[in-house]
C-alpha cells in the first residue's frame, strides 16, 4: 500500500494503479486500496477499468459501505443504471434505516447529470426508510438545479431541523432566489412555528437587505435557553457583518448589545465595545453613548477595551458636535493608541470644525499633517476660503487613495468643478461649498447660481449652474432645476454640457415629460458624439422610449 | 402571391436602391453605410430596427447574407446616419468601388444580396392586459424599435388579421387548458384573471368554451398563413397550434378548461395534415401534468422526465439556393447556449417530413428552430421563452435588452421579422 500511496503522490497514476491492483489481488475487500484505485484511474480517464476490481471486493466484503460507493460510481461511469440500482439495494439491505445507499446512489446519477435517476433514488429512499423527511437536504439540493425555490425551502426547513450545520448552505442557496419569489419564500417561512424557520427566515432576511427584520424574525422566538440564543444570536451576527449600511450596522448593534446581555462581563465589556461601534457607525449615536457609558473610564475593563471605548466615545463627540470634549478625549488616549489611529481620530475632528465653519481652528490643528488624507483636508479648508488655485493643488496632492471611496469621488468632482475657473480668489465660491458641506443645500443652490452669474459659461459658469441644479433637484425644487441645467448646456462650455443635458433629461422624465426628455437624448448624442456619457444617454433613451424595462 | 423565391442579384443593387436617397447623401465621398454584423457591430439587435425604419421611411437596403455574418447595406442619407447614431449602431461608410469588390465576393462564395423593399406590417398576439416583458419578440421589436400592434382573439376571428404581414404567437395555450398552470399557480390573481379574460373572450365570441374558441382562432391564424402570411411563433404557442389545428373534433382538453374529460383516443384520433409542423405526436393524457405531449423534448415542468439545457447549432444554407432559411440563421455565432420555455424543443421523431429544421442540438432527439410552408405563407417555430433568461421563472424580472446587444438567440427573432421585407420574384416552374 506504501508504495501505491508514494506512486500516487507522485502522479504516477498507471503505475499507482498497478499497485493498489497488486493489494486488492490478496485482499479483494480492503476499501483503501480499492478508494486508491478509483482516485487514480479517474484522472487518467479509465474509471470504467475498476469493475472487476468492485466486483471482487463486493464479494469478499459486503458490509463496507465505502465499497458500496465505489461500485456506484463505477457502475454510473459506464451508464449502467440497472446496476447502480441492484447496488444500491445491496447496499441498503446490508445496512437497513440507513440513508447513505439512496444518498450515494442519487450522487451518482447527479454525476452522470442524471437528475431524474437522482430524484427516483431519493425518493425511493423516503419509500423504503418510511421518513418522509429523508433526504431532504439532497432533495433541496436538486430542486434548486430547476430553480424551483418553494419546494428547496421546504425540504431545508426539516433538513436543518435534523442537522443544523445545514442552515449555512441553505442560506446561500436559497439567497440567490430570484426577487419575484421571495415573498413567497417568507410567506411558506412564516406559516411554519419551527425555531429553525425563524432563523432561517432572519438571515434570509438580512441577505435580502432587511436586516431589521430579520432581526425582528429572530427576536419574536428566540429560546429562553442562553446557549441556544447565544448561537443563533452569533448566526444573525454573522450574516450582518457581511453588510456596512445603516441598517445593517443598527441591526448590528443590537444583536451585539443583546449578546452583551447574554455574556460573562469581560466578554460584556468587549461586546459593548462593539454595539457602541456599530451603533456609531449606524449613525444612532444615544444608542452608541448608551453603550459606552462607564466603559471608556472604567479601571476593571481591559486596556483594549478601554482604548477602543474611548476612541469610540471620540467618535461620538465629534458627531454631536463636542469637538473640544472629543479633542480632551482624544490626548487623554494618545499614550495608549497607534499613531495612525490618533492622526485618524485628530483628522475627524479637524473636518468638525471645518464643517462647523470654524476654517482658522481646523486649519491650526491640522497643522503639518503631511498624509494624502491631511492633504485632502487642507484641500477643503482652502477651498472653503475661496482660495481656488490652492484647493486644486491639495486635492492633486492627495490623489485618488485619500480617505473612504466617496471622498475621493468627491474630490475628483471637485476638481473638474474648480479646474475651468481662472479666478485666483472667490470666497463666495468657498462660502457656498461650505453649505454644501453642512448639507443646507437649497441656501448653498441659490449661492452658487450667484458665484455662476459672474463667471463666463467656459471658465466654471456652466459647472456651477450644473452642480446648482443638482442641488436644486435634489432639494425637490424642480423649476429651479430645470431652469439651472438648461442655463448650463451652453455650448461655449462643451465639456459640461452633455452632462447638463443628461440630468436635464433624467429631470424631464422624472416629471413624465418623455418627449421633451427624448429630445434632450437626441440633440446630446448628435451634438457630442465623443462625449463618454453617450452610452448613459443611448439607454436612457432607451427607458424614455420604452424600449427596456424601467429600472 | 408566391413567397417561395427570393430575388438575389448580384449587382443589381445599384438600381435596387432610391435614386431619391441617393440625393440626399449625408456624403458624397461615401454614397453607402455597410452595417457589419460580426463582432465589429456595437448592437446587432439594433442594426435590425436601423433597416426596418429606412424601409418605413420608403428606402431601400441590401441584405448580404453570410457577408459579414448577415451585414446590412443603406442609403448614406441624412436620416439614416442621424438614426444610427442615435442607436448607437456601427455603420462603416461605403464607395461605389468598395461596393463592386463586395459584391464580386458574394458571387463567388456562398453568399449573396437580397434587396429589402417594404417594412412588413407587424402584429403580435397577445391578450390586452399583457406585460410587455413577458415575451421574447415584444421585448426585441421594442428594443430594435420596430412599431407594432397587438391583436386578440376577437381580431384574429374578424378581419383584421389579413391586414398584417406578419403575425408572432408566444406562449400562448392554444388547447385552451391555460398553460395547465391550474397546477402550480391555483389561486394566483394573475391565473384568475387570465382565466376570467379567456372566458369572457370565449362568450363573448358565442363558443361553449375556451378551449372551442381556441380551436376556431387556430384555424384562422392556419388559414392566415395560407393566403399568404407570415408566422413566427416561440414557446408554447408552437406546439399548442399544432395540436389545436390537428385536434378537428377531438376533445384535448381537461375537464377543468371544457367541462368534459379528454378523450382517453385522442392521440389516434388527430387529424395531422391539419398540422403545420408535426404528426404522431403521443398526447399526455394527465391533466394535472404540465405536459401536453411528446413534441418538446426537454419538458421543463415535468421534473421527473424534465432534460438539462445543451445548446443548438445553426445549419448553414445556400445563400444563392435556399436564401429564406439562409436569412433566417444569419448570426455571428453559430452555436447557442439553450433556454427553457413551456416548450423547449422539437423532438425529430414528431416532425414532418417536409419541415425544414434550422438548427438543432446534435447528439440529441429534439431540434430547436423549424421553417415550413403552407399554401401562398410561411411559418417559424422557435422553442423556448426567453434566450436571455434560460430558467426563466413565473414573477422573474424582465429581461433588460440594453444588456444583451448582441444576443445572438435574439438575432434569431429579428431575422423573422426583417426577411417578409425581401423582395419576391414569382417562381419560374
Amino acid at each position: 500500500m506504501s508504495r501505491a500511496f508514494d506512486l500516487e503522490r507522485r502522479g504516477s497514476y498507471a503505475a499507482a494503479a498497478e499497485a493498489y491492483r497488486s493489494v486488492l489481488a490478496t485482499k479483494p475487500g480492503d476499501a483503501s486500496a480499492l478508494l486508491g484505485l478509483e482516485r487514480v484511474l479517474l484522472p487518467i480517464n479509465r474509471s470504467a477499468e475498476i469493475l472487476p476490481e468492485v466486483r471482487a471486493a463486493l464479494a469478499a466484503n459486503r458490509s463496507s459501505g465505502a465499497l458500496y460507493g465505489v461500485a456506484l460510481r463505477a457502475w454510473a461511469a459506464v451508464e449502467e443504471p440497472d446496476s447502480m440500482r441492484a447496488v444500491a439495494e445491496r447496499w441498503a439491505q446490508a445496512t437497513p434505516g440507513d440513508e447513505a445507499p439512496y444518498r450515494e446512489w442519487g450522487a451518482a446519477a447527479l454525476s452522470r447529470r442524471d437528475r431524474a435517476g437522482a430524484l427516483a433514488a431519493y425518493r425511493m429512499g423516503r419509500e423504503r426508510l418510511g421518513r418522509p423527511h429523508a433526504l431532504a437536504a439532497e432533495m433541496a439540493q436538486v430542486a434548486l438545479t430547476d430553480g424551483d425555490y418553494t419546494t428547496a425551502l421546504r425540504e431545508w426547513i426539516p433538513a436543518i431541523e435534523k442537522l443544523p450545520g445545514y442552515r449555512v448552505t441553505a442560506v446561500a442557496t436559497l439567497s440567490q432566489a430570484p426577487e419575484a419569489v421571495r415573498p413567497r419564500l417568507l410567506q411558506l417561512l412564516a406559516r411554519e412555528d419551527k425555531f429553525a424557520a425563524r432563523q432561517l427566515e432572519s438571515e434570509l432576511r438580512v441577505r435580502w437587505g432587511d436586516p431589521l427584520g430579520g432581526l425582528r424574525a429572530l427576536q419574536s422566538s428566540l429560546p429562553a435557553d442562553r446557549g441556544s440564543a447565544v448561537e443563533a444570536l452569533r448566526g444573525i451576527l454573522d450574516q450582518l457583518r457581511t453588510s456596512r449600511t445603516q441598517e445593517a450596522l443598527l441591526a448590528q448593534g443590537r444583536v451585539l448589545e443583546a449578546l452583551a446581555g447574554r455574556g460573562s462581563e469581560a466578554q460584556a465589556s468587549r461586546l459593548r465595545l462593539e454595539a457602541a461601534q456599530a451603533y456609531s457607525a449606524a449613525g444612532d449615536r444615544d444608542s452608541a453613548r448608551r453603550m459606552l457609558t462607564g466603559l471608556a473610564d472604567d479601571r476593571t475593563a481591559s486596556a483594549t477595551v478601554a482604548s477602543g471605548a474611548g476612541t469610540t466615545l471620540v467618535t461620538v463627540l465629534v458627531g454631536d458636535g463636542k469637538l473640544e470634549e472629543a479633542n480632551r478625549r482624544l490626548e487623554d488616549l494618545r499614550p495608549s493608541i497607534s499613531p495612525e489611529e490618533y492622526g485618524s481620530l485628530r483628522r475627524s475632528i479637524v473636518l468638525g470644525w471645518v464643517q462647523a465653519g470654524e476654517l482658522g481652528r481646523a486649519d491650526s490643528m491640522l497643522g503639518a499633517d503631511s498624509t494624502i488624507e491631511g492633504l485632502a483636508l487642507v484641500g477643503k479648508i482652502r477651498l472653503y476660503r475661496g482660495d481656488v488655485p490652492g484647493a486644486i493643488e491639495s486635492f492633486k496632492a492627495a490623489g485618488p487613495y485619500a480617505g473612504e471611496r466617496a471622498e475621493a469621488t468627491q474630490r475628483t468632482t471637485l476638481l473638474a468643478l474648480l479646474q475651468p475657473i481662472e479666478a485666483d480668489s472667490l470666497p463666495a465660491l468657498g462660502a457656498a461649498l461650505l453649505q454644501v458641506e453642512k448639507g443646507d443645500t437649497a441656501e448653498a443652490a441659490t449661492s452658487l447660481e450667484q458665484v455662476a452669474s459672474q463667471l463666463p459659461a467656459s471658465k466654471g459658469g456652466a459647472e456651477l449652474r450644473l452642480l446648482a441644479g443638482r442641488l436644486a433637484a435634489a432639494s425637490g425644487k424642480s423649476g429651479d432645476a430645470e431652469r439651472l441645467f438648461r442655463a448650463a448646456t451652453a455650448k461655449e462650455a462643451p465639456a459640461t454640457a452633455p452632462a447638463a443635458e443628461l440630468a436635464l433629461a433624467e429631470l424631464l422624465l422624472g416629471q413624465g415629460r418623455a418627449g421633451e426628455a427624448i429630445a434632450r437624448l437626441e440633440h446630446l448624442i448628435l451634438s457630442y458624439p465623443e462625449s463618454a456619457l453617450v452610452p448613459q444617454a443611448r439607454r436612457t433613451l432607451d427607458r424614455a422610449r420604452g424600449g427596456v424595462p424601467q429600472t | 402571391m408566391k413567397r417561395r423565391e427570393f430575388v438575389a442579384r448580384t449587382c443589381a443593387g445599384l438600381a435596387t436602391l432610391s435614386p431619391l436617397s441617393r440625393l440626399t447623401l449625408a456624403s458624397a465621398a461615401a454614397p453607402w453605410l455597410l452595417v457589419p454584423m460580426d463582432d465589429a457591430q456595437a448592437d446587432h439587435l439594433k442594426a435590425y430596427g436601423l433597416t426596418f425604419r429606412l424601409l418605413e421611411r420608403g428606402g431601400r437596403a441590401e441584405w448580404f447574407l453570410n457577408y459579414r455574418n448577415g451585414s446590412f447595406l443603406l442609403p448614406a442619407d441624412a436620416a439614416t446616419a442621424r438614426d444610427a447614431a442615435l442607436a448607437g449602431v456601427t455603420t462603416e461608410p461605403l464607395e461605389d468601388g468598395r461596393l463592386v469588390q463586395i459584391r464580386g465576393q458574394l458571387q463567388e462564395g456562398n453568399m449573396d444580396a437580397v434587396p429589402l423593399e417594404k417594412a412588413p406590417k407587424v402584429a403580435v398576439y397577445a391578450p390586452p392586459n399583457a406585460a410587455p416583458w413577458d415575451d421574447a419578440v415584444t421585448m426585441a421589436l421594442n428594443y430594435a424599435g420596430i412599431r407594432f400592434d397587438k391583436i386578440w382573439d376577437e381580431e384574429v376571428v374578424g378581419e383584421t388579421l389579413k391586414t398584417y404581414d406578419w403575425l408572432h404567437l408566444h406562449h400562448e395555450d392554444f388547447t385552451g387548458q391555460f398553460s395547465k398552470f391550474f397546477l402550480n399557480y391555483a389561486g394566483a390573481p394573475w391565473l384568475v384573471d387570465m382565466v376570467e379574460r379567456n372566458r369572457e373572450v370565449a362568450r363573448s365570441l358565442g363558443f361553449p368554451s375556451v378551449p372551442a374558441e381556441k380551436k376556431a382562432v387556430a384555424s384562422a391564424i392556419a388559414a392566415y398563413v395560407e393566403r399568404g402570411g407570415f408566422l413566427f411563433a416561440m414557446c408554447t404557442a408552437t406546439e399548442t397550434l399544432d395540436l389545436a389545428l390537428a385536434a378537428d373534433g377531438v376533445d384535448i382538453a381537461a375537464s377543468y378548461a371544457d367541462g368534459s374529460p379528454m378523450d382517453p383516443d385522442a392521440s389516434s384520433r388527430m387529424r395531422w395534415e391539419r398540422a403545420l409542423a408535426f404528426h404522431k405526436a403521443q398526447l399526455e393524457l394527465s391533466p394535472t401534468m404540465p405536459v401536453y405531449s411528446d413534441i418538446d423534448g426537454h419538458r421543463v415542468n415535468s421534473p421527473d422526465r424534465r432534460q438539462p439545457l445543451g445548446s443548438f447549432t445553426l445549419f448553414n444554407f445556400s445563400a444563392k439556393i435556399d436564401p429564406v432559411a439562409a436569412m433566417l440563421v444569419q448570426n455571428h455565432r453559430q452555436v447557442i447556449p439553450d433556454f427553457y420555455g413551456l416548450t423547449t424543443s422539437f423532438t425529430r421523431d414528431t416532425l414532418k417530413p417536409s419541415v425544414t429544421i434550422l438548427a438543432e442540438e446534435p447528439g440529441t432527439p429534439w431540434v430547436k428552430y423549424l421553417h415550413g410552408e403552407r399554401g401562398q405563407g410561411t411559418w417559424t417555430f422557435f422553442g423556448g421563452h426567453d434566450p436571455e433568461d434560460p430558467q426563466h421563472q413565473i414573477g422573474d424580472s424582465a429581461t433588460d435588452l440594453s444588456l444583451h446587444p448582441h444576443s445572438p438567440g435574439y438575432r434569431l427573432i429579428l431575422n423573422n421579422v426583417l426577411f417578409p421585407a425581401a423582395k419576391k420574384k414569382e417562381l419560374k416552374t
